[in-house]
């Protein structure tokens, strides 16, 4: 009998094992992936049949995420949709960091609070319904009534339809970049009155149109016939969700996949000298940062949070857990391409005996193990760490205690952060935040008594003082250098400490042309020029 | 026999319920804010204002009823329970019911098809070591078990994909749940969990020959292979215990191989929902996972009294019954 | 057809418990034996490949892999089997409670509890530990130790039911032998082999769980050396530089070898059935 079942068993594995011959895609809602022609013009490096990369009908996107919803009010999906051509908001930001029309034609400054916007009579959505006034109101009312990330950006709009193809933006701030408000994915156009559950319903303007969804795993489109601007000629797009880094990365390398993003540092070595894929290292305008308690008793002293920044060997962190992918940002803007002269501003250079010489000053002082002491306690910070920055939290702990600093790293989840936050009971943690953007609402999210980014209570008058200044700036001159003023003022307090900015690295297939670099890479994958050549 | 199920149908029912307040205790007790964490994650521009934050959370508390009292909260999630609806996602808004029903093919068919290849691999190599015991052959496979079960299943998976996907370009990576696409993982999963198979059938079969039955039945001259047939019979009880826990474990989502294999189903809807404590996907997840688990065993006794004769015939009185 | 009387061959047992002397050795030998101070970091010689002056190569940070690994091995070690120890007792004390008695309420009680703990998917018990509790590694084992138990319950009261139908217990049974006196001759033996030969071989996924679950924060914080962190931590650079993992690993296969040795070496020598040669 056991002879029986192991024939039997044997059989069913190889039946299993059998299957791999055809490409029949099976299952929850996967599309009719074409079935590629022989390639034969793969190279000799990776003869793939089944690999979809050669095929010209396709163009595979995988992202370490995809959307969760369809619904452009949900938390991160707008970012999802424009990325991937299906999306549009009025205006939208080059890689040259300039603000231009997209489905509005143009704007115009009428009065320091007011803006006058022209739409395109010629925009409908998928439903063919005109994108006009109305359409456009109530979808940016929808925006800010539902979403919450979509409200520093509307909260200071108001908005009148002046007749059906032009808009009035009165702003409670002068000079306020309406356009530049009007850019970000979370403002990004759909038709309020649709109801976003299911693909057949949703209802947006852009190139691609979506025609298979399954939440976080796969989104397919289709080119949008009636697109009001330039087509783009590759039939169909697969955005895929593969969360694990280094199968991304593997997906690059097989082929399938023409544009991988959030490639990891620590594989760039795989790509070297690879003639299929290429590497796109465009640098993010985000910058890695520390957030201090300033609640916590040995936070307090101004100088101790400088001698953590002084003591911080940012050309050493950028290597251990950047691999060298990015450079040393000293203070918080410096990542901001339009204020790199910020870069290394106030912090200059790594001086641990600065550091040093500060927290003795501080009444810091270091006994024989190695650790300083004050009133017989020893200087500790806990470091928090989500994600993907253990490697940065272990780097900064052993440059900490070589100034004497008792570093512990906890890794985590964000939400035992958040709860910590709640609490009170934490020390430092690490996030980055984007930099990008019109000064004051950057700023003031991070540095204002009630910026949403102050974890640490950051309470400053002159820093107040100079933000309310901003808020009232005229010109774009006076803007900048307020802004730089704050942070650098920011840089001295030392609220926050500053690292590097971000890395964001994407493969690219070499048999993709018109695939453009940009800062904000994560919302600016299709365009209407991409074509694929079969290698 | 009849009474004897009934009665485990019941047990199995108590498990569930007696599972449903575990399930929802524990994770409630976590904290971990689910409004928060999907409101709140970094990235754009901080808002200003924590006010309208605060209330935006308030609001969004009250209309997923999580402001309300905790039992109350447990006794609305039953009853619904009992409706069969196992509640909205809080993060996609979606039924919980159906995206887990979407997902579940796909970890199924997996833990399936692991689990053949599991139980293949360990009467084959169990037999071999056990026949072969103190020879080459069995240190051999003592040394292979060892070494399979010492390695991180990232190692195994990723080394698969390296090899099969891009060398040599006969598995695609992808999102999809497909036929072509299940070999790879399920043969990486199926060799990562053989190991303990083999040595419990190893150890199960040398235990069954040294029995005096088997000595017994060769001095009465019955030729050796009905005799290894016997004992290998007997030696698959305990086997099915063990294989029910492999599939438990696998049930759970084996999270670490759909994950490199990209693979759809529900363990990795688990993790994520576990990162931003979506409640209402985990708690349905892990009713779903206890669920299986529970059919599983009832299954596994079904089993037994069919493999068992002695139970069969002895029933209720329970004495002779498996676990 | 030969049949050996007393052939427990000790070669297994043997072989098994000389490496883990020479492990434990090695380990707790870690202070003098270690080249290097295993958490100092050196940024110019990351990544470095097993050479002269570090015979396991270098890191992500530049720390000596070897000097890791030997220092490690103490946090590891000595946490896996404490883990052990303590899901093994208490699994053989509840399965054997649960075969005896079974049928009566306190059988079914159990096995409820056991039922649930079993199907109750890992990960979300751990998270909610972390949640809870903390971060840590004491955490980890904690969440471990508390589901681990089960499967030993388990295993050992199917094999004390298996063995109540053996003419043994029934004639200790008659005999008047007390229900702990033949728990302790008749049922541990029985149950201790399978049971054991489990254990040798969890004792590896257990220390490969501290990798898997590091992500939700339970395990060795940094910049502790830990076996299971350190492959966790390794596969970052997986591709790039794979001896990374060889030191921990190798280190994890000889434990769970030597463990699996004395395991079946202990099986051989407890199972009161004599081994026939077919």
């Amino acid at each position: 009998m056991k002879k029986l079942w192991s024939v039997v068993l044997l059989g069913l594995s190889l039946a299993v094992a059998g299957c791999s011959g055809g490409n029949s895609n099976t299952g929850n809602g996967s599309p009719a992936s074409s079935s590629p022609a022989g390639s034969a013009t793969q190279s000799e490096a990776s003869p793939s049949p089944q690999a979809s990369g050669a095929e010209p009908q396709e163009l595979v996107v995988i992202g370490q995420e995809i959307n969760a919803s369809l619904d452009p009010v949900k938390p991160l999906t707008s970012s999802y949709l424009r990325n991937i051509g299906a999306g549009e908001a009025l205006f939208k930001v080059n890689a040259g960091g300039e603000v231009e029309p997209s489905l509005a034609e143009s704007a115009t400054e009428v009065d320091p609070t007011t803006w006058e916007i022209k739409l395109r009579p010629e925009v409908r959505f998928w439903s063919g319904k005109a994108v006009n006034a109305d359409a456009v109101i109530a979808s940016l009312e929808r925006s800010k009534s539902l979403d919450l990330q979509a409200q520093p950006f509307l909260n200071d709009l108001t908005i009148t339809k002046l007749d059906d193809y032009t808009l009035q933006v009165r702003t409670n701030r002068e000079h306020l970049p309406v356009p530049l408000n009007l850019s970000y994915y979370q403002t990004i156009i759909h038709n309020a009155e649709a109801s976003h559950e299911d693909v057949a319903t949703m209802d947006l303007t852009g190139m691609y149109k979506v025609t298979e969804f399954a939440p976080k795993q796969k989104m397919v489109l289709a080119i949008n016939e009636d697109y009001w601007g330039r087509k783009p000629t590759i039939p169909t797009v697969v955005f895929e969700e593969i969360s694990d880094e280094q199968t991304r990365v593997l997906s690059a390398l097989s082929g399938r996949s023409h544009v991988t993003l959030n490639v990891p540092v620590s594989s760039l070595t795989q790509f070297k000298d690879n003639k299929e894929v290429y590497l796109s290292a465009a640098p993010a305008a985000s910058t890695q940062t520390i957030y201090l308690n300033l609640s916590q008793p040995q936070l307090q002293d101004v100088r101790v949070r400088q001698a953590l920044s002084w003591g911080a060997d940012r050309d050493e962190l950028v290597i251990l857990a950047a691999e060298g992918q990015s450079t040393p940002v000293t203070t918080w803007l410096g990542s901001n391409p339009a204020y790199a002269e910020a870069k290394n501003a106030v912090y200059s250079q790594f001086d641990a005996d600065k550091a040093a010489g500060l927290l003795d000053e501080a009444g810091w002082l270091k006994e024989s193990d190695g650790i300083r002491y004050k009133d017989g306690k020893p200087l500790t910070v806990r470091l928090m760490t989500w994600g993907g920055d253990k490697a940065l939290g272990e780097a900064l702990q052993s440059q900490w205690t070589r100034i004497g600093v008792k570093a512990e790293v906890q890794h985590g989840d964000y939400s035992l952060i958040e709860t910590a936050r709640e609490s009170g009971d934490w020390d430092a943690s690490i996030e980055a935040w984007s930099t990008f953007g019109e000064e004051y609402a950057v700023l003031s999210g991070q540095y204002s008594s009630d910026g949403g980014a102050n974890y640490g209570g950051y309470k400053d008058e002159e820093t107040s003082r100079l933000l309310e200044e901003l808020k009232k700036a005229g010109d774009p001159q006076s803007r900048h250098d307020l802004a730089l003023q704050i942070n650098e003022r920011v840089a001295r307090q030392a609220p926050v400490i500053s690292l590097f900015p971000r890395p964001q690295v994407t493969a690219v297939s070499s048999s993709l042309q018109g695939f453009e670099e940009h800062f904000r890479q994560f919302e600016n994958v299709v365009n209407a020029n991409l074509t694929l050549t079969a290698q | 026999m009849h009474t004897v199920l009934l009665r485990k149908l019941l047990e199995a029912l108590l498990t569930l319920l007696f599972a449903t307040l575990i399930i929802f205790a524990l994770i409630r007790l976590a904290p971990g804010d689910p409004v928060r964490l999907m409101l709140g994650h970094p990235g754009e521009i901080a808002a200003q204002g924590t006010s309208a934050y605060d209330e935006k959370v308030a609001e969004l508390r009250a209309e997923l009823g999580l402001d309300r009292n905790i039992a109350v909260q447990y006794v609305t999630w039953l009853g619904r329970l009992a409706q069969g609806d196992l509640g909205t996602s809080i993060f996609t808004g979606k039924q919980v019911g159906s995206e887990i029903a979407a997902r579940l093919p796909a970890t199924v068919t997996l833990s399936l098809s692991a689990l053949l290849v599991q139980i293949a691999l360990g009467l084959i190599f169990g037999m071999v070591a056990a026949l072969r015991s103190g020879k080459l052959a069995d240190q051999l496979i003592r040394i292979a078990c060892v070494a399979l079960a010492s390695t991180p299943a990232f190692v195994v998976g990723l080394v698969a994909l390296a090899l099969f996907a891009v060398k040599y370009g006969v598995y695609e990576i992808s999102s999809d749940f497909s036929a072509a696409r299940l070999w790879l993982p399920a043969l990486t999963l199926g060799v990562l969990g053989a190991p303990q198979l083999v040595r419990i059938m190893r150890a199960n079969l040398l235990t069954e020959f040294g029995k005096i039955y088997v000595s017994s039945a060769q001095s009465r001259g019955l030729d050796r292979k009905r005799v290894v047939r016997h004992a290998a019979r007997n030696a698959l009880i305990p086997l099915v215990t063990m294989v029910a826990l492999s599939f438990a474990g696998l049930i759970g989502g084996a999270v670490v191989i759909e994950s490199i294999f990209s693979w759809p189903g529900i363990g990795k809807y688990a993790l994520d929902s576990i990162l931003v404590k979506d409640y209402p996907v985990i708690q349905g997840y892990a009713l779903v996972a206890v669920l299986m688990v529970v059919l599983i065993h009832f299954l596994v006794d079904v089993v037994y009294s069919a493999l068992d004769p002695r139970i069969h015939h002895k029933g209720e009185a329970g004495r002779e019954e498996k676990a | 057809m030969k049949r050996r009387l007393n052939s427990k061959n000790p070669a297994s047992l043997i072989i098994g418990l000389v490496v883990l002397a020479i492990l434990a050795i090695a380990i707790l030998g870690a202070p003098l034996l270690a080249p290097y101070d295993p958490v100092a970091q050196n940024a110019a010689e990351r990544l470095e490949k097993p050479s002269e002056k570090h015979w396991l190569g270098t890191d992500r940070f530049g720390r000596d892999i070897l000097s890791r690994t030997l220092h490690g091995g103490q946090t590891t070690l000595l946490s896996s089997l404490l883990a052990l120890c303590a899901a093994l007792a208490i699994g053989l004390l509840v399965g054997m409670a649960a075969g005896m008695f079974h049928g009566s309420a306190l059988d079914h009680i159990l096995m409820r509890i056991i039922d649930v703990l079993l199907a109750f998917p890992f990960m979300v018990f751990a998270m909610v530990i972390a949640g809870l509790f903390g971060t840590g590694l004491v955490h980890l084992l904690l969440a471990v130790v508390s589901v681990w138990w089960v499967s030993f319950a388990r295993l050992t009261r199917s094999v004390v039911l298996h063995a109540k139908n053996e003419t043994s217990y029934a004639a200790a049974k008659v005999l008047g032998a007390s229900n702990l006196a033949i728990m302790r001759k008749e049922l541990l033996p029985k149950a201790i082999s399978p049971v054991l030969i489990l254990a040798t071989f969890e004792l590896g996924t257990l220390i490969l769980s501290i990798a898997a679950l590091s992500f939700l924060g339970l395990g060795a914080q940094p910049p502790a050396p830990e076996w299971g962190s350190m492959l966790a931590d390794g596969r970052a650079h997986f591709f790039q530089a794979p001896h990374i993992l060889i030191g921990p690993a190798a280190f994890i296969v000889a434990t769970v070898l030597a463990f699996n040795l004395i395991g079946e070496g202990l099986r051989d020598r407890l199972d009161p059935y004599e081994k026939l040669e077919l």
